[in-house]
């Protein structure tokens, strides 16, 4: 999740750049570099890495041009882009996912990160009792998803549940109490709800990591020209947090196009399909509805969108690398 | 007179210690900071108060009143109808095989990726970089074949493998990050000292990099107790089930007896909750080194 920060591959001034030559004739000398000397090293984290995450996502691309159960006892059937015609045309839910996924990636890029910018900069001045501040807003995010769901579940419940308890102390509503996961066009931002929950506190955690980074004088002496509070954020901390906002905005993303655990817990991708996402989708198809085929053509779908997404991070990442060093 | 007195009052806040007008500013700050943290505690406490109320206080009184008996038999009759023992076993041997043993191979690979020169090693980081941010649902399907076709569905090694993989890339990307900057010094007195690369990185990198190591420990242990899809798929019987699985299950199984439910859910996540708790400083130092420094 990191910048890509190799400082060997970077344009650098003739100085710096010639002592990696140095180190590498000795290390040549001495006869410990090359690849044949780093593989004992390397070759289990890339065995593991290529057998149970490459060769699999590659599969998945190449299972979604086939009609399959799932069964080792069935047959394969190259079908070719039947799938995705299928997909594309006959299948509503895929849609539904398709927008709640993008619903769900535009909102957390809004809402857990300026939640968690607001958090950082407020617990960032000394104040009485800021660690626990801290830590209430952090612990929701290392608590498992699936007990997350069940605890905001209950939350919900239509009887007994917080929100409608709080609905009919206000007299909100016809007195039924809240039915907000039962209810198709509310139930994805019920669970989003969730999500906030679970995740503002980590962006909050990054962006306190980034405050570290911004220079006391230059908010001081800022202060000492007379630049308000708005100012000096606008001007002094904001830039200098640049690299971390970029950072929560691909996790943020990333936590986002792979949400499922909360989902599965809270609606199970209902009612009538309403809160689907494409990761659920995928899993829905492939192991509830016994079809490889349509479940690896979501998969798929899900691996383009996000390689759209990241990548461009990726490679303004290594720029960013080269125009720094 | 007005215009005599404003710029002194404003000279000597500048100097001095900040005295009225801040100190009420930061008052109402904190009184902001308390009521959202009193909202984002409120989950857990009415789980919590939940899971001490009998039945008849669940349906009769409201969601934040204290019982005034605890009804600790909901933590009894969860611990013997749903499946938490069991399934804490499995998830403790899981994260203690994993989180040591894919570390170890993650900073390997991290130290031939920083120490060893060879042609592709950005080609490689590259690669570990994009895994890290491509959803484990992509995979699913493959992945369960594949696993099948080893023999390991229902067996911990079936997931302890698959999780090894998954956790590799974050892992590799921040060690990375954190190896470069162990002086390069180091390796030259010990090639010089005629050590090879094992040595330097058993001997030197490893123990000079405990901090990263002993965060990515901790991050790593929770995402392992954590995790769900994988384990969804790989585990279907209940004999082999994780926490979450057993959370899950417990749920769907007896929907509506709320305190039993609920205190499922508190003991599922007491674990994670004691870990964060005895090693707070590490989830910052984590975040620190994965996001920041690197």
């Amino acid at each position: 999740m990191t910048k890509l920060t190799d400082t060997r591959f970077t344009a650098q001034p003739p100085a710096p750049r010639s002592r990696p030559h140095q180190k590498k004739n000795l290390v040549q000398r001495i006869g410990k570099g090359g690849f044949i000397a780093s593989l004992p090293f390397l070759a289990p984290a890339l065995a593991a890495y290529v057998v149970f995450v490459i060769a699999p996502m590659i599969s998945a691309v190449r299972l979604s041009l086939y009609q399959w159960s799932g069964y080792n006892t069935d047959p394969q059937v190259f079908v070719g882009f039947k799938n995705y015609v299928r997909l594309f045309t006959q299948d509503p839910v895929f849609w539904t996912s398709v927008q709640n996924t993008v619903i769900w990636v535009v909102l957390s890029i809004i809402i857990p990160t300026s939640l968690g910018l607001v958090m950082a900069l407020a617990l960032n001045q000394p104040l009485v009792g800021r660690n626990l501040f801290r830590s209430v807003f952090y612990i929701p995010g290392v608590l498992a998803p699936i007990a997350v769901a069940n605890m905001w579940r209950w939350m919900y419940n239509p009887n007994y549940g917080v929100f409608s308890e709080i609905s009919k102390t206000l007299h909100i509503g016809d007195g039924s109490g809240v039915t907000f996961l039962s209810d198709p066009k509310v139930a994805i931002y019920a669970v989003f709800a969730a999500f906030v929950w679970q995740i503002a506190g980590l962006n909050m955690v990054l962006f306190l990591a980034g405050l570290q980074g911004v220079s006391k004088e230059l908010v001081e002496s800022a202060r000492l020209d007379g630049a308000n509070n708005w100012q000096v954020f606008r001007n002094v901390t904001l830039p200098a947090l640049r690299p971390t906002v970029v950072i929560v905005m691909v996790l943020t993303i990333v936590h986002s196009i792979k949400v499922f655990d909360l989902i599965v817990g809270m609606t199970g991708g209902g009612p009538a399909q309403s809160s689907q996402v494409l990761a659920l989708w995928s899993y829905t198809q492939s192991f509830l509805n016994h079809d490889f085929g349509l479940g690896n053509a979501v998969a798929t779908v899900l691996l383009v969108v996000t390689l759209i997404l990241v990548v461009p991070y990726l490679i303004w990442s290594t720029k960013g690398a080269d125009d720094h060093r | 007179m007005s215009t005599a007195t404003l710029p002194r009052t404003r000279s000597r806040s500048r100097v001095q210690a900040p005295k009225n007008p801040r100190d009420y500013v930061r008052i109402g700050l904190w009184i902001a900071l308390a009521i959202v943290m009193v909202i984002w505690a409120m989950p857990m406490v009415f789980v919590f108060l939940t899971s001490i109320k009998s039945e008849a206080d669940i349906f009769s009184t409201s969601s934040f009143a204290i019982p005034g008996a605890p009804e600790w038999q909901n933590y009894a009759e969860a611990l013997a109808t749903g499946n938490l023992m069991t399934a804490g076993g499995n998830s403790l041997l899981i994260a203690l095989v994993k989180v040591p043993v894919g570390l170890f191979i993650a900073a390997a690979a991290a130290f031939a990726l920083s120490r060893i020169r060879f042609k592709y090693d950005t080609l490689i980081l590259g690669a570990f970089a994009l895994g890290s941010m491509v959803p484990i649902q992509v995979a699913l399907g493959p992945l369960f074949k594949t696993i099948l076709d080893m023999g390991l569905l229902n067996n911990p090694l079936g997931v302890i493998l698959p999780y090894i993989g998954f956790g590799l890339p974050m892992q590799v990307f921040i060690l990375h990050g954190f190896f470069t900057q162990v002086p390069k010094e180091i390796d030259e007195s010990v090639r010089v000292d005629g050590g090879g690369n094992l040595r330097l990185f058993l001997q030197f990198i490893l123990p000079l990099s405990k901090p990263a190591l002993a965060a990515l420990f901790i991050l790593d242990f929770v995402a392992t107790w954590n995790e769900y899809a994988i384990a969804l798929v790989i585990l279907q019987n209940k004999a082999s089930q994780t926490v979450p699985l057993a959370i899950q299950s417990f749920q769907s199984q007896f929907t509506s007896s709320y305190g039993p439910l609920n205190a499922f859910t508190i003991m599922s996540i007491l674990p994670v909750l004691i870990i964060y708790l005895l090693f707070q400083r590490y989830f910052v130092q984590g975040m620190f080194t994965g996001a920041v420094k690197g």
